[in-house]
């Protein structure tokens, strides 16, 4: 039944894939039906999913095809379901949303492309996630990353798209490259490309190659992820493709590095060591910390989410690092516990970017603008789409009662408990780790008090802003979806608590609800930890009566409040937007603060009249220095790029001197196998 | 049952009814350590009643979030009211949040308050929202470890567990961990709740005030809220402070004498806090915005050294 489900959905995506193709003359009714495919068969993913989580047992199933060296199986287990549901989920909204905001590009260019690659690009995640043998997974890892680049330069007139697409389609393969590394170093102990025999291969491995694979994985599975300091392709491509398309990478593309993660550091290598769990917990916190600085400074309202992801991933690593650390101390409810706070994070990031990038779709869409800067006053014109994002920024400031909060609160949790670890370093590391995570969530809260004020409050500064409508209804819908999601996640919590603890009870052999659940005075029940409990929902019952009391009292106080409007007082001059606060004023604070980070530059231009009393114009340039790209990533490409120059010489444009080389390499190919011989 | 609605009403009654006094108490002593007899112990009441009487001038360019936010602050520090043990050692909503959630609720109320500034257009505003952000976010490093510490000695994040341990177990409080984590706090408290030498709650100077220009633009009923909301700030970070760190002489059940008793400890302690932020107001200068990090970097250390000594010494 399930098996079923699930390949009707592959078959409706590839039919959705064709039929966008079909369609030359009225493109945009082959959108529509790509999209109304993709949608079914989000729905029957989504089945797929609740089906194998309620109650189904891992199912396994293989596409037959003649004289296929490989086989190419596949296994739905309870982990996979669990990120077929998240796919599925933000598979379904952003297809609904594409409807929508395909109407960009009606006339203006070919969006049979948009159809073909966006319904391949969710199949290509859907099959990441359950394939079960090591080429399966490689081919289909190779074709999500290809057909997400080519929606990253889906605008491909623009050379900034071009460049985002080549950083990101080269970092992609270079993360690639180390997978298949791993894979192969792991292959060699099992003969076999299969999951189930590498499945628990890990105790056979020496541990010098089981750390070589740690490592290989962390960077390989890490670039895709977009962790500090491999992240640099994201801040580029989110902005460079289409608003849909970054709902689903931000939202669960990146995901699947997470994914890999869990396979490899959960099913492949145990026993782990407590350090790998360290380093995890390490790189989490330093992607944290980084992530959010930097979309601090971004202004470009995409930039600053693909910088939120960063963070995102960051706080999603956290918890599965901690898990794999009381995981090799044998603490496996701690261990699932630390999980459930990683893989709650994930779900409710994968929702709430998706709605702010689903917001930020909105606002280009009504004004072609993505610099913040230039925004303003959209509350009083995107005035269904303000509140959607506010829900999404407060959701990922972490503020109670939304989900963000809650996963955050579970994982400050889970890093309390970190005191059970014998280790004293780790003991320390968890706690700094806890300030690290409220450091960010202040930034990010800031972050996004920035975007939305400048964005959505005062008076619009530019024309474009000033004249900004509303955007169709099914971009409102779904946006207006998600942004419900987020607020059931917060108040209800322990559903997907308990759905998540069904995958750790299959991954990590153990079922701790009882011990995190506990009734509350409604007879619900309520989050309980061993060291308090937590029931946002009465929190937010109780915060509503006292509003209703203090609204009562404040009306039997005075019953004839009147506000009166009056302009701004902005010393006598009539309000202007250019008397704003801008977003670079607003995060100056920070800019002069953490200057050894950011190493700010600015510089001043005046140009004054003729009598030198008067000015004339002022121009100013201020930035930061991209540390890491001029430090880390221009000495690296100058370096392969010297090493290329110096080989050219090879390449000589001759056929025969190709020949000859693939001679060579045949002969001393035969030579070096007969002398081992 | 009765204690379900009593101590609800009752701690509402105490942090919304005393949090004036605190101000107008800190204001008198400050008064009087300069010589001057200074406005009534009672004035901050007198300010909340007549800005509630008024009518309100909002700004044409302000949204719904600007009339939304004095009740999002001031609903938000009434659940704090509610989380955190007053009289009594039993919390009213000790089933729905902890410490945390405190924090975070504390942080509900200011992202408010920061977007609003931002909402009229006028730049005090957002020069003030601004400001209040960073500090506010260079004192959550601390403030988190400082009250994680405090969580790992006393073995739950529920304040009202953590002030029965610490009473249950004085020998606690001798702990170095505990005083170093309470020294972090207090200088967090000093921030958050924006006391000299952080921000100086009495100018009106666009380039001193903090919290002041965030909420320039807010009049009548609005300002009552947001002025009320950040006295019980202070009242509650102040609760938090001493029934954490002096449990003494607390209520544990609700007996009529143990209230009593409490209350008047309560009034003692908070009044003992009370005076020595108004000293410390009176003997320091606002120090300069750039400087404050190295304050709260200060708080912070200590909370790094709180927590290293609870691992060492336990």
């Amino acid at each position: 039944m399930t098996e079923q489900l699930f390949i009707l959905s592959i078959i409706l995506y590839l039919v959705g894939a064709l039929f966008a193709l079909c369609f030359f003359r009225w493109q945009m009714a082959g959108n529509y039906i790509s999209f109304i495919c993709a949608t079914i068969a989000s729905c029957f993913g989504i089945a797929t999913a609740v089906t194998m989580l309620s109650n189904g047992s891992s199912i396994r199933f293989n596409f037959l095809i003649y004289h296929a060296i490989i086989k190419y199986d596949f296994l739905i287990d309870h982990l996979s379901s669990y990120f077929i549901l998240a796919i599925s989920v933000i598979g379904f909204i952003a297809t609904i949303y594409s409807l929508g905001y395909t109407k960009l590009y009606v006339n203006k260019r070919d969006t049979r492309f948009l159809g073909f690659t966006y319904n391949l690009f969710l199949l290509s995640m859907l099959l990441v996630v359950t394939a079960n043998n090591a080429l399966v997974f490689m081919i289909v890892w190779e074709l999500m990353t290809v057909v997400s680049f080519f929606l990253v330069i889906f605008e491909h007139e623009n050379p900034a798209c071009i460049k985002a697409g080549i950083v990101y389609i080269v970092m992609a393969h270079i993360g690639a490259a180390l997978l298949a590394v791993a894979f192969f170093i792991l292959t060699t102990y099992t003969g076999s490309f299969s999951f189930d025999d590498i499945r628990f291969v890990g105790a056979n491995v020496p541990t010098i190659y089981k750390n070589i694979v740690f490592f290989l994985i962390i960077i390989g599975f890490g670039i895709k992820a977009g962790i500090f300091p491999l992240h640099l392709w994201l801040p580029m491509a989110h902005p460079a493709a289409p608003s849909n398309v970054s709902m689903v990478m931000s939202g669960v593309m990146i995901k699947t590095a997470i994914y890999g993660f869990i396979r490899f550091y959960f099913e492949f290598l145990p026993p782990c060591p407590p350090w790998w769990g360290f380093t995890v917990l390490v790189i989490g916190s330093i992607s944290t910390l980084l992530g959010v600085m930097y979309a601090l400074m971004e202004h470009d309202l995409k930039r600053l989410l693909a910088y939120h992801s960063v963070e995102n991933i960051g706080i999603i690593l956290i918890g599965i690092g901690l898990s794999m650390a009381f995981k090799s101390y044998n603490l496996i409810t701690l261990s699932s516990f630390a999980m459930i706070a990683g893989l709650y994070h994930l779900i409710n990031h994968a929702v709430f970017k998706c709605l702010l990038f689903g917001c930020a779709g909105n606002i280009y869409y009504a004004t072609h603008i993505k610099n913040i800067e230039e925004l303003g006053g959209l509350i009083k014109r995107l005035y269904i789409t303000a509140p959607l994002f506010l829900v999404g920024a407060l959701s990922i400031s972490t503020i109670p009662p939304l989900n963000g909060f809650i996963s955050e609160w579970l994982l400050f949790q889970s890093l309390l408990n970190g005191f059970n670890i014998p280790s004293v370093i780790i003991k320390v590391t968890t706690v700094i780790c806890g300030a690290v995570v409220a450091l960010s969530g202040a930034l990010a809260a800031t972050c996004f008090i920035k975007a939305f004020g400048i964005s959505f409050l005062a008076l619009p500064r530019s024309e474009h802003a000033q004249k900004a409508k509303e955007v169709p209804l099914t971009m409102l819908i779904s946006t207006g979806v998600l942004a419900v999601m987020c607020i059931f996640m917060g108040l209800f919590p322990v559903k997907i608590m308990m759905t998540i603890n069904h995958v750790n009870t299959h991954l990590l052999g153990t079922d701790i609800m009882g011990a995190i659940t506990s009734y509350d005075w409604l007879q619900t029940r309520s989050i309980h930890t061993n060291f308090t409990e937590l029931s946002p929902k009465s929190a937010t019952v109780f915060g509503l009566i006292l509003f209703g009391i203090t609204f009562g009292v404040l009306t039997m106080i005075r019953p004839g409040f009147t506000k009166k409007i009056y302009e701004t007082w902005t010393c006598g001059i009539s309000p202007e937007s250019r008397l704003e606060y801008t977003a670079t004023a607003f995060t100056k604070p920070f800019r002069i603060i953490f200057s050894n980070l950011y190493r700010p530059r600015r510089e001043i231009n005046t140009i004054y009249s003729v009598p030198k009393y008067f000015v004339k114009s002022i121009t100013y340039i201020g930035e930061i220095t991209p540390i890491f790209e001029n430090y880390f990533y221009t000495p690296i490409s100058r370096y392969v790029l010297n090493i290329s120059n110096r080989v050219r010489w090879v390449h000589t444009g001759s056929i025969h001197i190709y020949l000859a080389y693939i001679f060579v390499t045949l002969l001393i190919s035969i030579l070096v196998v007969i002398i081992l011989d | 049952m009765v204690s379900n609605i009593v101590l609800p009403i009752l701690q509402i009654v105490v942090i919304i009814g005393l949090s004036p006094l605190v101000k107008g108490f800190i204001n008198k002593i400050e008064a009087r350590l300069q010589c001057r007899r200074g406005a009534s112990l009672f004035q901050p009441y007198y300010n909340l009643i007549k800005l509630l009487r008024k009518d309100a001038v909002v700004s044409e360019t302000a949204s719904w979030i600007f009339t939304a936010t004095p009740y999002v602050t001031f609903v938000s520090a009434l659940i704090i009211a509610l989380l955190v043990p007053v009289l009594s050692s039993q919390v009213p909503l000790n089933f729905t949040g902890d410490v945390i959630l405190i924090i975070y609720s504390f942080a509900l109320g200011r992202f408010f308050l920061a977007l609003s500034s931002l909402d009229t257009g006028s730049a005090f505003g957002g020069m003030g929202g601004s400001r209040e952000m960073t500090v506010s976010s260079m004192a959550e490093p601390a403030m988190m470890l400082s009250i994680l510490t405090i969580s790992l000695t006393a073995g739950s994040t529920n304040l009202s567990d953590i002030t029965n341990t610490l009473l249950n177990n004085s020998i606690l409080l001798m702990n170095p961990s505990l005083s170093l984590a309470f020294a972090a706090l207090a200088i967090v408290i000093i921030a958050e709740a924006g006391r000299i030498p952080v921000d100086n709650p009495f100018t009106h100077l666009e380039l001193t005030m903090i919290h002041e220009g965030m909420i320039l633009e807010f009049s009548g009923r609005y300002l009552a809220l947001i002025e009320w909301a950040s006295s019980m700030k202070l009242l509650l970070l102040l609760t938090i402070l001493v029934n954490t760190s002096l449990p003494w002489g607390i209520a544990r059940g609700l007996t009529f004498s143990g209230l009593v008793i409490s209350f008047g400890l309560y009034l003692a302690k908070i009044g003992f806090f009370a005076f020595l932020i108004a000293i410390l107001e009176s003997s320091f200068a606002k120090l300069r915005l750039f400087r404050v990090p190295n304050l709260l970097g200060t708080s912070f250390i200590l909370a790094i050294l709180a927590i290293i000594s609870f691992y060492v010494v336990s």
